[in-house]
């Protein structure tokens, strides 16, 4: 079973938090829906070649979040919470706001000063759109 | 001791070293036969036997190459973690070498004293000294193969081979000065002595102890690559 | 299913001009060991002790439960091995030696070796002396591979390969553990390689083991921390730093045991957190040997 995950390996961050980062965005866009089996963690680890501890550590925290369940000899699912998808990406939502927020106050940017940016930001996108 | 492991490993070993075995065996042979086929005229017989000594000082070659060469060329350790202990290794290398040689040996023996028996000029007594001395001949080989095993050095294994073939002469007439050998050779009949009984007995003794120490040695190694 | 594949205690062997010192090593079943190391550190002499291919002078070794090297024959069976100082026969083909190899181990997938070989770009009717170095390895590993061993062991199985054959071979060792009751050790001087595909990871120096541990903790408990010391004043000694380099205003810490509370205790104290870095399996592995060989200078 392909995950179509793609890890990069200059990612300055940890193995196991990128794992997390895809397995929640498939969740968010619906690749792999509420209920449906996932890749084992041995299998996900050899099509990754990454080591199996990553991904288990991965798998662990996603499912402390909530977002998989793993049954012990049986494999791992995604959650059955029909709200999961849509959580996470008002969840990623959120945590690129912040980025957006901390990078701005660095620059020395007040709060309306950022409102301001975004508002363009959103009115261009918009444009090109349409 | 899993011999169908030896078995294995001798096969390897006479297939990697398949030209020099067949060029011996054949060589060795065509000699003999050609002796033989001379009807034993004094001449020929000589030299079959100073050509058949030299391809058996070759055998020692072809054990250097299948023993020494193991280390040489570092394929040691791709053999060792096959499924063995230095005991099959051990084996198959002693066996190996000695079945080939074994063949050249007793051909070589075999069409001796036919020669002697059924040639015309021989006086039979020469038996006993041709039996002696050819185990004097599987001995020197013994010494080759024990030293070529227990050293790994192709240094002491080509000392050993030429101390092998430079004591044959030694030895050779000093087995003669013996007087129940040295008379009996010129009798028409076989004379088996007991003095005779005695070296075959050493011969054969000197062969087991070389063998015994092969073993002993192999089980003292503490680092095998 | 045994719980460790491999276990080694109290190793120790000499040489002349080198000692393994009480090597201890536990290896659970269905993981991957990277063992790294220097050259000359002792890794190359630990997986022969492994094997039983050199007899320790004290000390225990367990594979696969069998105890080494009094029983290595029938651990052999289940075992793959290459070292890197390896060589298969030159005259004979690939193709000779896989039957060779076939008829010895029962567990020889034929249906595996050939897509190996395809993988690997490998002939059978090659001969052994017409193939390049990284050839050579590639024939090794799949001679190893194709017998299916609950175990391999490997030393330098990457090293001397350009970065495609690299990244296939670890694509292979990582293959085996598909099934959870075969394990790997592997030794190497490339972090990069062991950072990525291995469970446990072993730092071995001047003959010792340094430490021992799986990967998520080595890179969870290392950390570069960046300070900014207010003037006139020392840095103050917590626990775990392993060395302290920078200046004197702005010194760069390096501790093995970090805990997120060590942030809040040195800004208590008043001193600036400028930048909490985690650190490469190199930057690890340079660091625990440098404060080992300093410290034994002491």
């Amino acid at each position: 079973m392909n995950s179509s995950i793609v890890i990069s390996q200059s990612d300055g961050r940890p193995m196991y938090l990128q794992i997390m980062e895809q397995v929640r965005q498939k969740v968010a866009v619906g690749e792999w829906k509420p209920g449906e089996t996932i890749p084992s963690i041995r299998a996900l680890a050899v099509e990754l070649q990454v080591s199996v501890i990553t991904v288990k550590r991965a798998y662990l925290e996603l499912e402390r979040e909530g977002v998989i369940v793993t049954q012990h000899g049986k494999g791992s699912t995604v959650a059955r919470d029909p709200d999961l998808g849509p959580r996470l990406y008002d969840q990623e939502f959120e945590d690129h706001l912040r980025q957006v927020v901390r990078i701005g106050m660095l620059l020395g940017l007040s709060e309306d000063e950022i409102a301001e940016r975004l508002r363009a930001i959103a009115m261009q996108l918009e444009t090109e759109a349409s | 001791m899993n011999w169908s492991m030896v078995r294995r490993l001798i096969w390897k070993d006479w297939y990697l070293n398949r030209a020099g075995i067949l060029f011996s065996l054949t060589g060795g042979l065509v000699t003999l036969g050609l002796v033989a086929a001379s009807r034993g005229s004094q001449i020929a017989v000589i030299l079959g036997i100073i050509v058949v000594v030299t391809i058996l000082i070759g055998m020692g070659a072809i054990v250097m190459a299948s023993i020494v060469a193991e280390r040489k060329q570092q394929t040691l350790p791709f053999v060792m973690s096959l499924p063995i202990s230095y005991w099959e290794y051990t084996t198959a290398k002693i066996l190996g070498s000695l079945l080939i040689f074994l063949v050249l040996w007793t051909a070589m023996l075999a069409s001796m004293v036919a020669t002697i028996l059924l040639a015309p000029g021989f006086a039979h007594g020469l038996i006993p000294f041709v039996v002696i001395m050819s185990v004097e001949i599987l001995m020197s080989t013994c010494l080759v193969i024990t030293v070529g095993v227990a050293t790994e050095s192709q240094g002491w294994t080509v000392g050993a081979a030429q101390v092998g073939a430079l004591s044959l002469n030694g030895i050779g007439w000093w087995i003669v000065r013996f007087p129940d050998i040295g008379r009996a050779m010129s009798s028409a009949t076989v004379r088996w002595s007991s003095t005779a009984t005695a070296l075959l007995a050493a011969e054969l003794a000197a062969i087991a102890l070389m063998m015994a120490f092969t073993f002993f040695v192999q089980s003292r190694k503490k680092d095998f690559i | 299913m045994i719980e460790f594949a491999v276990e080694m205690s109290g190793v120790t062997k000499r040489y002349k001009h080198f000692t393994l010192d009480e090597i201890g090593l536990r290896l659970p079943t269905g993981s991957i060991m990277g063992f790294v190391g220097a050259n000359g550190a002792g890794k190359s002499t630990t997986l022969r002790i492994l094997m039983g291919l050199v007899h320790q002078d004290a000390g225990s070794v367990q594979v696969l439960g069998y105890s080494m090297p009094d029983q290595q024959a029938p651990a052999k069976v289940e075992i793959g091995f290459v070292s890197e100082d390896m060589r298969l026969y030159g005259s004979p083909t690939l193709g000779w030696h896989m039957n060779f190899v076939r008829s010895i181990y029962p567990r020889w997938d034929r249906a595996y070796a050939d897509t190996l070989m395809r993988r690997f770009d490998l002939k059978a009717e090659q001969k052994v002396k017409g193939m390049s170095h990284g050839q050579r390895v590639k024939a090794a590993l799949l001679l190893a591979l194709a017998r299916r061993p609950k175990l391999l062991v490997l030393d330098e199985p990457t090293t001397g390969l350009d970065p495609i054959a690299r990244r296939e071979v670890l694509g292979e060792l990582m293959a085996v553990l598909a099934d959870e009751e075969r394990t790997v050790l592997f030794s190497s001087h490339n972090t990069l390689d062991v950072e990525q595909i291995s469970d446990q990871i072993t730092f071995i120096d001047r003959g010792r083991i340094l430490k021992s541990s799986d990967k998520e903790s080595f890179l969870d408990r290392w950390r570069r921390i960046r300070l900014v010391l207010p003037p006139e004043s020392k840095l103050p000694g917590l626990p775990g730093v392993v060395n302290v380099r920078g200046s004197n205003r702005l010194p760069v810490v390096t501790t093995d045991q970090f805990e997120p509370a060590m942030v809040a205790a040195y800004q208590q104290i008043g001193v600036g957190v400028q930048s909490v870095d985690a650190m490469t399996l190199e930057e690890i592995f340079v660091a625990s040997v440098e404060s080992r060989r300093e410290g034994s200078a002491l």
